[in-house]
C-alpha cells in the first residue's frame, strides 16, 4: 500500500516531468496566436491578446511583413508534403513488405547481401549522392517532379519498412502458416491471411516511421525540385527573410505540418494495439 | 481623357514633371496611386520599346530565375509583367530562403544545369562560380551595342561595385583591375554603418558614438545601467557574415588587411599589429556592451533585438536596420549613423554587400536572360523599385539624387547623410580569393575563441593566421 505522500510526490513528479516535455509543443502553439511584437517582448510574457493573423496569412496565402504584402504558397507545400509522403509509404509497403517476408522465410544465394545493401542506403549522407542524383534527374526528366521524388524518398522509406517488418515476420511462427496450407490454401493466401494481419504491428510501425522520416525530409525535396513541389520542411523556411524573421507564422505553421503525422498517428496506434493482441495468441 | 494622361507621363518621362507633380495631376484626372503606378511601368516600357534597340529579339522565349526571399526580389518581381508586356520574353521563378538559398544555387552550377538561366549572387559568391567556369563574363554583353540598349547607363552604376563584380580569378589580384571579368551586374547593395535607437538613447543623455573607444564606453554603460538593454548589436556566429559585416569594416578603419599580396602571393595578415590591436576593442565592445549569447549571434538577431529594443546600437546592414521599421515595437525610433571607427581615420570605411544578377554558363537562352539583366538594373526598374517597393539600396547614383527618393527616406532620420558619408569609403574590403568563405568562417571561429577567453587576441590570431597559410598551401593557392 503507498501511502498518500508517496502518492503526491510522484504525481507533482510526473507533472514536472510532464510540464518539462510538453513546454516546447505549448509554446510553439501560443506564438501561434501571437503578433511578432508579442513574440520578441522582452521579457516573455505568457499573457496576450490572441490573433488569428498567422493561420489566416497561411490558409490565404497574402502574408504582411514589415516589408509589404508577400505572396506565400504553404498550403501548397502542405499538400506536396502529403503527396510525397503518403505515396512514398504507399511504394514502400508495396515493395518492403513482400521483400521482407522473403528475406525472412526464405534462404537464397545473395539474399543477406541484398538485404545490406537496402539497409547501407539509410548509412550514406544525402549530401553524397545529390549532385550525381541531380545529374541523372534532369538528364531523364525527373527534376521537379513528384515521380522523381517518390523514388529519391525509397532511399529513405524503403530500408526502414523492409528491415522492420523483416524482423516482424522471422517472429511468426512457420508452423501457423504451415497449418493454413495443410488446409489447401495457397502460399500467396497465406501470407495475406496469416502473415500479414500477424505482422500488422510491426507493419503499422514501419508505416508510420517512414511517413515521419518522409515528412520531415528537406535536403532531397530543396535540390531535386523547384517551388511547384516542394514540401513543407522547405516552404516553412520562406518565413526567414531578409527583413525579418516571422515567428508566429512559422508556429502556426508548424502547428499545422504536425496535424497530418498526428491523424496518422492516432490512426495507426489502433492498429498497433489490434496487431499486439493478435500477436499474443500466435506463439 | 485617356490622351491627357498619356500627355502626363510623357512629359514625366521626358523630365518636364516631377514624380509628385505626376501623381497630383493623375488624381486630378481620376487615377489612383495604384493605377498611376502601373501606367507609369507602362509606359516606360513602352519608351524602352521606342528605342532602336530590339527589345523584342527574343520574343516567345522562356527563362527561369533562382532568386533569394528578399525585399529585393520582391521589388522586382512585383513589376515583372512589364518586362514580358515589353520583351515578349516569358519569365517563370522559383525563390529560396537564403538559409538554403546558395546550397541550390551551388548543387545547380556544380551540376551544370540549364533550369536556371539567371541568378542572384553575392559577390564573394562569384569569386568560386566565376573561375569554375559556371558564370558568364558579362563584358561580352555589356560593350556589345547589339546585344546592350543605348539607353543602358552601366557607367552611372556606382564604380565601387562595379569593379566588386569583377575579377579576373586570379588569388590577389584587385577587383575590377586589369583581365578581371564582369561575374555579375550590381543590383543592390548594402554597407555596414550604425544604426540606434534614439528613446534608448535619449534616456541615456547619450549621443551617437563618434568613434570605436567612445562606442564601447556607451555600448558597456548601456549593459550596465539600463534593464533589459544591451549596448551594442553584431554578428558572431561561425560564419563569414561575422567578418564581412561591421568587424571588417572598422578592422579596415584601423588599417589593418587580410592579406598581403605585395610579394606576388598571399600572406594572412590577421595577425599583424593593427590587426591586434583592433580585434581586442573588438572583443572588449563585445564582452562589455554586447548580446550574452553572441556567439550565435546573426543578421536575424541583430536586427530583431534593435527592432524589439533589447539592443541600444547595432553595427551592421543599414538595411537591416531599416526592415525593422515597420511592424516592430521600436519602429521610428531607428535612427542612422556613419561611423569612423579609428579616432585617427578621416572617412568611414564600411565593408559592403551587393545583391548582384549573374548569368548562368549553362543557359540555352543567354540573350533573353540579358536583357532581364539589364532591364532589372536600369535607372527606370531601380527608381521604380527605391520609391515604390524596399529597394532601399539601389546601386546607381542617379537614383539616391531622384528627389522622390530622397523625400521617402528623410522619413528615415540620417539614412541619406550616413549614405553621402559612408558612400565614397564604401567596397569590398576583403582579398578576393577562391578559399574566402574556409577562411573567414576559421576568423569567425578565432573570434569566437578570442571572446570566450579560451585564448588571449595574440595566440588566437596567430594560429589563425598559421592555419589559413595551410589551407591556401593545401588548395595550391601560394604555391
Amino acid at each position: 500500500m503507498q501511502s498518500p505522500a508517496f502518492r503526491v510526490v510522484r504525481a507533482l513528479l510526473l507533472l514536472l516531468i510532464g510540464i518539462f516535455f510538453l513546454f516546447p509543443i505549448v509554446w510553439v502553439l501560443l506564438m501561434s496566436f501571437m503578433t511578432n511584437v508579442d513574440i520578441l517582448r522582452s521579457p516573455p510574457s505568457p499573457f496576450f491578446v490572441p490573433t488569428l493573423r498567422n493561420y489566416v496569412a497561411l490558409i490565404s496565402g497574402h502574408l504582411s511583413t514589415s516589408s509589404g504584402e508577400v505572396q506565400i504558397d504553404y498550403m501548397h507545400n502542405l499538400l506536396n508534403s502529403v503527396i510525397l509522403s503518403t505515396c512514398s509509404v504507399i511504394v514502400s509497403l508495396i515493395l518492403g513488405v513482400p521483400a521482407a517476408y522473403a528475406f525472412a522465410r526464405f534462404k537464397f544465394r545473395g539474399g543477406e547481401d541484398m538485404a545490406f545493401t537496402l539497409l547501407s542506403f539509410r548509412f550514406a549522407p544525402p549530401l553524397l549522392v545529390l549532385l550525381p542524383l541531380l545529374g541523372y534527374f534532369q538528364a531523364i526528366g525527373l527534376y521537379d517532379t513528384y515521380f522523381g521524388l517518390i523514388w529519391v524518398y525509397q532511399l529513405i522509406t524503403l530500408p526502414l519498412v523492409l528491415w522492420i517488418t523483416r524482423g516482424y515476420f522471422e517472429d511468426v511462427s512457420e508452423d501457423l502458416e504451415l497449418a493454413y496450407r495443410l488446409d489447401g490454401h495457397s502460399w500467396l493466401s497465406t501470407f495475406f491471411r496469416i502473415s500479414i494481419p500477424l505482422a500488422r504491428p510491426g507493419i503499422a510501425a514501419a508505416g508510420l516511421l517512414s511517413f515521419i522520416f518522409a515528412w520531415n525530409n528537406f535536403i532531397f525535396a530543396l535540390i531535386l525540385g523547384s517551388s511547384s513541389v516542394q514540401p513543407v520542411t522547405v516552404g516553412a523556411l520562406a518565413f526567414i527573410t531578409a527583413s525579418g524573421i516571422e515567428y508566429g507564422q512559422i508556429a502556426a505553421a508548424l502547428v499545422l505540418s504536425v496535424i497530418p503525422t498526428l491523424i496518422l498517428a492516432i490512426f495507426t496506434q489502433r492498429y498497433l494495439v489490434e496487431g499486439l493482441s493478435l500477436g499474443a495468441i500466435k506463439g | 481623357m485617356s490622351d491627357k494622361i498619356s500627355d502626363l507621363f510623357g512629359a514625366f518621362l521626358a523630365g518636364r514633371v516631377g514624380r509628385r507633380e505626376l501623381l497630383a495631376r493623375a488624381s486630378q484626372l481620376g487615377l489612383g496611386a495604384a493605377a498611376a503606378t502601373t501606367f507609369l511601368n507602362r509606359t516606360q516600357s513602352q519608351a524602352l520599346a521606342a528605342s532602336s534597340y530590339d527589345w523584342k529579339a527574343q520574343s516567345g522565349q522562356s527563362i527561369k530565375l533562382l532568386m533569394n526571399k528578399h525585399p529585393y526580389t520582391d521589388a522586382l518581381l512585383k513589376n515583372i509583367d512589364a518586362f514580358k508586356s515589353l520583351t515578349g520574353i516569358n519569365v517563370t521563378y522559383d525563390v529560396f530562403p537564403e538559409d538554403v538559398y546558395f546550397d541550390k544555387v551551388t548543387a545547380a552550377l556544380s551540376s551544370r544545369s540549364s533550369s536556371y538561366d539567371l541568378f542572384m549572387s553575392g559577390a564573394y559568391q562569384t569569386w568560386q562560380y566565376g573561375p569554375a567556369g559556371w558564370l558568364v563574363d558579362l563584358n561580352k554583353f555589356i560593350h556589345d551595342t547589339s546585344e546592350t540598349s543605348g539607353d543602358y547607363d552601366w557607367d552611372g552604376i556606382l564604380p565601387n561595385l562595379r569593379s566588386a563584380t569583377a575579377w579576373s580569378g586570379k588569388p590577389g589580384d584587385a577587383l575590377g583591375g586589369p583581365g578581371a571579368k564582369q561575374w555579375a551586374l550590381p543590383w543592390a547593395w548594402e554597407l555596414n554603418s550604425i544604426a540606434y535607437n534614439k528613446r534608448i538613447l535619449d534616456a541615456a543623455h547619450m549621443e551617437p558614438p563618434k568613434n570605436l573607444p567612445d562606442l564601447i564606453e556607451m555600448a558597456a554603460k548601456i549593459s550596465k545601467d539600463v534593464p533589459g538593454v544591451y549596448g551594442i548589436g553584431a554578428r558572431g556566429s561561425r560564419s563569414w557574415a561575422t567578418i564581412h559585416a561591421g568587424y571588417l569594416s572598422a578592422y579596415t578603419n584601423y588599417g589593418a588587411k587580410d592579406f598581403d599580396t605585395s610579394g606576388g602571393k598571399l600572406v594572412p595578415t590577421m595577425n599583424s599589429k593593427q590587426a591586434k590591436d583592433f580585434t581586442r576593442l573588438w572583443v572588449e565592445m563585445l564582452q562589455k556592451g554586447g548580446p550574452k549569447n553572441w556567439t550565435t549571434y546573426t543578421w536575424y538577431e541583430v536586427a530583431n533585438d534593435l527592432g524589439g529594443g533589447t539592443s541600444a546600437m547595432v553595427y551592421d546592414a543599414d538595411s537591416a536596420a531599416f526592415f525593422q521599421e515597420k511592424g516592430t515595437k521600436e519602429a521610428g525610433n531607428i535612427h542612422y549613423h556613419a561611423f569612423t571607427p579609428n579616432p585617427d581615420a578621416h572617412q568611414p570605411t564600411p565593408n559592403v554587400w551587393i545583391w548582384s544578377l549573374a548569368m548562368s554558363a549553362f543557359s540555352k537562352h543567354q540573350q533573353a536572360a540579358w536583357k532581364l539583366m539589364q532591364w532589372a538594373t536600369s535607372t527606370q526598374q531601380l527608381t521604380l523599385g527605391a520609391t515604390k517597393a524596399d529597394l532601399i539600396d539601389p546601386t546607381r547614383q542617379v537614383v539616391w539624387d531622384n528627389q522622390d527618393f530622397k523625400t521617402r527616406m528623410n522619413g528615415y532620420p540620417g539614412y541619406l547623410e550616413q549614405f553621402a558619408a559612408s558612400s565614397p569609403g564604401a567596397k569590398i574590403y576583403f582579398t578576393p580569393q577562391p578559399l574566402f568563405f574556409n577562411v573567414t568562417t576559421s576568423w569567425a571561429a578565432a573570434l569566437q575563441k578570442i571572446y570566450s577567453k579560451q585564448v588571449s587576441v595574440d595566440d588566437g590570431l596567430d594560429q589563425l593566421a598559421h592555419d589559413i597559410t595551410a589551407q591556401l598551401e593545401n588548395a595550391g593557392i601560394t604555391d
